[in-house]
């Protein structure tokens, strides 16, 4: 990617389209970190204002699939280009997926700031959508650097990411076994955690594109799966 | 049911073309037939390379003898009395001595030079001896003596030009046998050659009055030259250059670059082509009829053969320019027009200087074909006159009568005289040496503009 | 978030430099153009394409009356450069042609110097005072044509003796030097191989800095790669004009989608 197309018009257009990936990326960071932050300390403002920013994200990522076409149109990308072209549009629509978990999850908490607390939930959710930003963070690091090694160890942090849901899991199932009046509050809680664990999934896509983006090759499926829940029963026992 | 058990071949299995390392029926047949036309070709060329060889051949055996001429050295004593009767040695007194005052020196002096060499023969009056040298011998003593009176009084050698019985005879063309009925000389005379030839008095030596000289009468073959009929044909020439290109130049710009297209230039197109093929001596009778009668331009002027034949001329330039106009790339055209030129500026910046090469290669062949045509100026009296000077001045090369090189040769091949017809051939050497020259500048100069591509 | 446009689709900002109402070009009895209007922008690259025979050279010739020299054509309608018809009777076509530049198909540099094929223009309309200011536009317009670096060493050699892109590009630069305001190329990339196309597409956006450029191009994904804004010409009309990213992406005539998705030639 070092080396400049005979057509400089071409390279503008390249980078016009990963500069808006960027842009979106850094809103989405935000979100998460904003919607967190939000669920934590209760404040319904900084909730909203997570809302309002996915409007921004959705037109970021409209925008995005118009110039990829236009540029798949015009430029005929082939070979490194046409796979920057790809990843681009895959990683806006990651991008754009996780934006909406983050609107969600503002959403819940708009509902759940009316409720009693649960007790070291937000934290927990919280330390969760933080290493989800950073995921997303390195990821995005990796696809500018064009670093399939950083962008491997992202896809590889998943599976931490999937161990808190796990412990959250149990954590909301216990507290709702414990006292009926919690499921409402635990169901919104636990779905929020599902939501980032979502986000984590969609990040390592991400990450798996990068490492399409470099080598050209998709990385085996040989990721860590620590979500274990689709296994959970009543008993416990996992 | 029986013919399911006779071995068709199935449909379905494509039947096998046949190797490649062996040739089909239809290959041979195509190969011999290329084979075939190509033996054509070859023959075609051959005989072309056969009759090119037998007429080179033809025309070198017959004129390279013109270029050798007997001459016989005797010495001669310029009797005073004779030719100076008063002794005041005064050029008006001397010239009005004639050549017939000297013809009687020159015969005495050969008879005795005979006599002193010792050459056995029955003949022994001076007037026997005219047989053996030209004609012209006394002229040319003449103005020997009166180019320097001092030689008066004193004895000369003096290489006199042979008799074209002679000068034949020394070449192999007049033999002892063919002189049998010849009035002009005996077998005795052709002893005496054969004893001077021996002792060395007669020699053939290499003919520049030949190249140089002029036509001389009918019964001195072994005095005419071509020189002056080459000075016609130059002067000629110049007059071809100077009318033909820049008029046929001109027309074939107009022509090509900015003539619209329709009905009146289609027709001129058509008769420019027609014009080409008329016969020249058409040109010859209409330059006779314009000329010479209308416009009272002198006959026999290499003026007029000039304008004669820049008529007959302009056709091939006008063609071969345009054709070469032609194969100028409109994309310099595009090219000039592109970037504001205008259509002259075009013409005269780009297409002229690419078109110059074929331009000039087509003037120098027309030039050529001008050079040898002798048809009109059989109609405008350059055939037939005998030029036996150089033209005085350049005024005079043009409108001072004179013969072209083709009119001459085709005048000597009508003489009587086998020495004429020698002549010619060697008039026809001296043409093509010409029109060879002309060819190889065409070939140099394109050659040169060429390389600006 | 307007800064990330960067794409080039600003159309539509930019005055009408090249204007054609109605206009109906005839060969003989063959109705070569039908009743086109178009209107063509300032610093704008505009790209005619569509099958062959479609119009769009003749079209393109209208626009420097290089028609004209063709005996049977036959011009009706109006075109205007800033606002002026250039066939009015005043008009004389070779001042026209100092104003809009052309460039061929074929590389057809002059047989003369490369310096002489830059100067040529320059020197026939008196654009240079003295030998020091000629040279100044014959550097400045190899510079535009970037072939500068190629050449300078070289200025008189023969400009036949270039390769094809780089004549095509000395082409450029000579049709640069008479300071035209627009500048035609019909099909400049056809005879050139990819690498010298690219390079002469580069200096074709470089170029719309300064001048309009149209260009006729059989090449479909040339005139994306190049152009701002496209006309699609089919049977001698104008089908669709517009945004070259709108024609590409989304064209509106069903024509022209054919077209350019390779349904009809």
């Amino acid at each position: 990617m070092e080396e400049r197309h005979i057509q400089s018009a071409y390279d503008r257009d390249l980078e016009a389209v990963q500069a808006m990936i960027m842009k979106m990326g850094g809103l989405v960071e935000e979100q998460i970190i904003n919607s967190a932050k939000a669920l934590e300390i209760g404040d319904e403002d900084l909730a909203k204002k997570v809302r309002e920013t996915d409007r921004l994200v959705d037109d970021l990522e409209e925008r995005v699939n118009e110039e990829v076409a236009r540029l798949i149109a015009l430029r005929a990308p082939t070979a490194g280009d046409l796979r920057t072209v790809l990843t681009v549009l895959k990683i806006s629509a990651n991008l754009e997926r996780c934006g909406d978990y983050a609107k969600n999850l503002a959403k819940r908490t708009s509902v759940l700031i009316h409720m009693s607390p649960i007790e070291g939930a937000s934290k927990s959710i919280r330390r969760m959508a933080r290493e989800v930003e950073l995921m997303m963070k390195d990821a995005l690091d990796s696809y500018i650097t064009r670093d399939a090694d950083l962008a491997e160890q992202v896809r590889q942090r998943d599976a931490d990411v999937d161990q808190m849901y796990n412990a959250l899991f149990r954590e909301f199932l216990t507290f709702m076994l414990e006292d009926p009046r919690n499921i409402t509050a635990c169901m919104h809680l636990h779905f929020i955690a599902k939501n980032i664990e979502r986000m984590g999934d969609h990040v390592t896509s991400i990450a798996e594109q990068v490492i399409y983006l470099v080598t050209g090759e998709f990385p085996d499926e040989s990721r860590p799966k620590e979500d274990k829940t689709s296994y959970a029963s009543e008993e416990g026992a996992i | 049911m029986t013919d399911a058990t006779s071995p068709t071949p199935s449909a379905s299995v494509p039947k096998k073309k046949g190797s490649l390392l062996v040739a089909d029926e239809r290959t041979k047949k195509r190969n011999t037939a290329e084979k075939r036309f190509q033996a054509y070709g070859i023959i075609a060329i051959g005989i072309g390379l056969l009759f090119l060889i037998v007429l080179l051949g033809s025309i070198i055996r017959n004129g390279i003898p013109a270029f050798t001429q007997a001459y016989i050295t005797v010495p001669i004593e310029l009797v005073e009395e004779k030719l100076d009767p008063n002794g005041n040695r005064d050029p008006a007194d001397l010239r009005k001595v004639s050549t017939f005052g000297y013809a009687p020196l020159i015969q005495e002096g050969v008879l005795r030079a005979v006599q002193d060499a010792g050459i056995e023969t029955e003949l022994s009056s001076p007037g026997d001896m005219k047989a053996l040298y030209s004609a012209s011998a006394p002229a040319i003593v003449r103005s020997m003596v009166l180019d320097n009176p001092e030689l008066i009084g004193t004895t000369i050698e003096v290489r006199l030009l042979g008799a074209s019985r002679v000068d034949g005879y020394l070449k192999g063309r007049v033999t002892r046998e063919s002189i049998a009925r010849d009035k002009k000389i005996d077998a005795a005379h052709l002893d005496i050659v054969d004893q001077m030839v021996e002792l060395g008095m007669a020699k053939r030596v290499f003919n520049w009055a030949f190249i140089t000289g002029a036509d001389a009468s009918e019964s001195r073959p072994e005095q005419a030259g071509i020189g002056v009929a080459m000075v016609g044909s130059f002067f000629m020439m110049l007059v071809v250059l100077a009318l033909a290109l820049p008029i046929g130049v001109a027309a074939s710009i107009y022509l090509e670059e900015f003539a619209p297209q329709n009905w009146l230039t289609d027709l001129i197109e058509v008769n420019i082509s027609n014009l080409a093929a008329v016969p020249s001596i058409v040109f010859g009778i209409l330059g006779l009829a314009v000329f010479i009668q209308f416009a009272g331009l002198p006959q026999s002027a290499p003026l007029v053969g000039g304008l004669v034949l820049t008529l007959m001329t302009l056709p091939t330039v006008i063609i071969s320019t345009r054709a070469s106009l032609k194969a100028v790339p409109p994309s310099i055209r595009e090219a000039a027009l592109g970037v504001g030129a205008s259509k002259m500026q075009t013409v005269f910046h780009h297409v002229l200087p690419l078109a110059a090469p074929g331009i000039l290669t087509g003037t120098i062949i027309g030039l050529a074909q001008a050079l040898g045509e002798t048809a009109p100026l059989l109609l405008i009296g350059m055939v037939g006159f005998i030029a036996t000077n150089y033209p005085d001045g350049i005024a005079a090369g043009f409108l001072s009568p004179n013969s072209a090189m083709p009119a001459q040769i085709y005048e000597w091949s009508k003489r009587a005289d086998p020495a004429y017809y020698e002549r010619a051939w060697g008039g026809i050497i001296v043409l093509l040496l010409f029109l060879m020259t002309m060819n190889i500048i065409a070939i140099i100069l394109r050659r040169r503009f060429e390389r600006r591509w | 978030m307007d800064d990330l446009r960067i794409i080039e689709r600003t159309t539509g900002m930019n005055d009408i430099k090249v204007s054609a109402r109605k206009v109906q070009v005839y060969y003989g009895d063959n109705h070569a153009i039908k009743d086109v209007d178009v209107d063509i922008e300032d610093k704008t690259v505009t790209a005619f394409i569509g099958p062959s025979g479609c119009g769009k050279s003749t079209f393109l010739r209208c626009i420097n009356r290089m028609n004209d020299t063709i005996d049977v054509a036959r011009i009706e309608g109006e075109i205007t450069l800033d606002n002026e018809n250039i066939y009015d009777p005043k008009v004389d076509p070779v001042q026209l042609r100092a104003k809009v530049g052309m460039v061929f198909q074929k590389p057809n540099p002059f047989p003369k110097s490369i310096y002489d094929n830059i100067a040529y223009g320059p020197r026939i309309h008196g654009l240079a005072a003295n030998k020091a200011e000629l040279d100044e536009i014959v550097e400045r317009s190899l510079r535009r044509g970037a072939i500068w670096d190629e050449v300078k060493d070289r200025l008189h050699a023969p400009g036949t003796g270039l390769s094809g892109g780089q004549q095509q590009r000395l082409c450029i630069a000579r049709a640069v030097a008479t300071e035209p305001e627009v500048l035609l190329m019909d099909e400049p990339c056809s005879a050139l191989d990819p690498i010298a196309t690219a390079q002469v597409e580069e200096l074709i956006d470089e170029l719309r800095q300064n001048y309009s450029v149209v260009i006729v191009t059989h090449s479909m994904q040339q005139a994306a790669r190049v152009s701002q804004k496209t006309a699609f010409f089919h049977l001698g009309n104008l089908v669709e004009y517009g945004e070259t990213g709108q024609i590409f992406t989304n064209p509106s005539d069903p024509r022209t989608e054919s077209y350019i998705t390779g349904r009809i030639g």
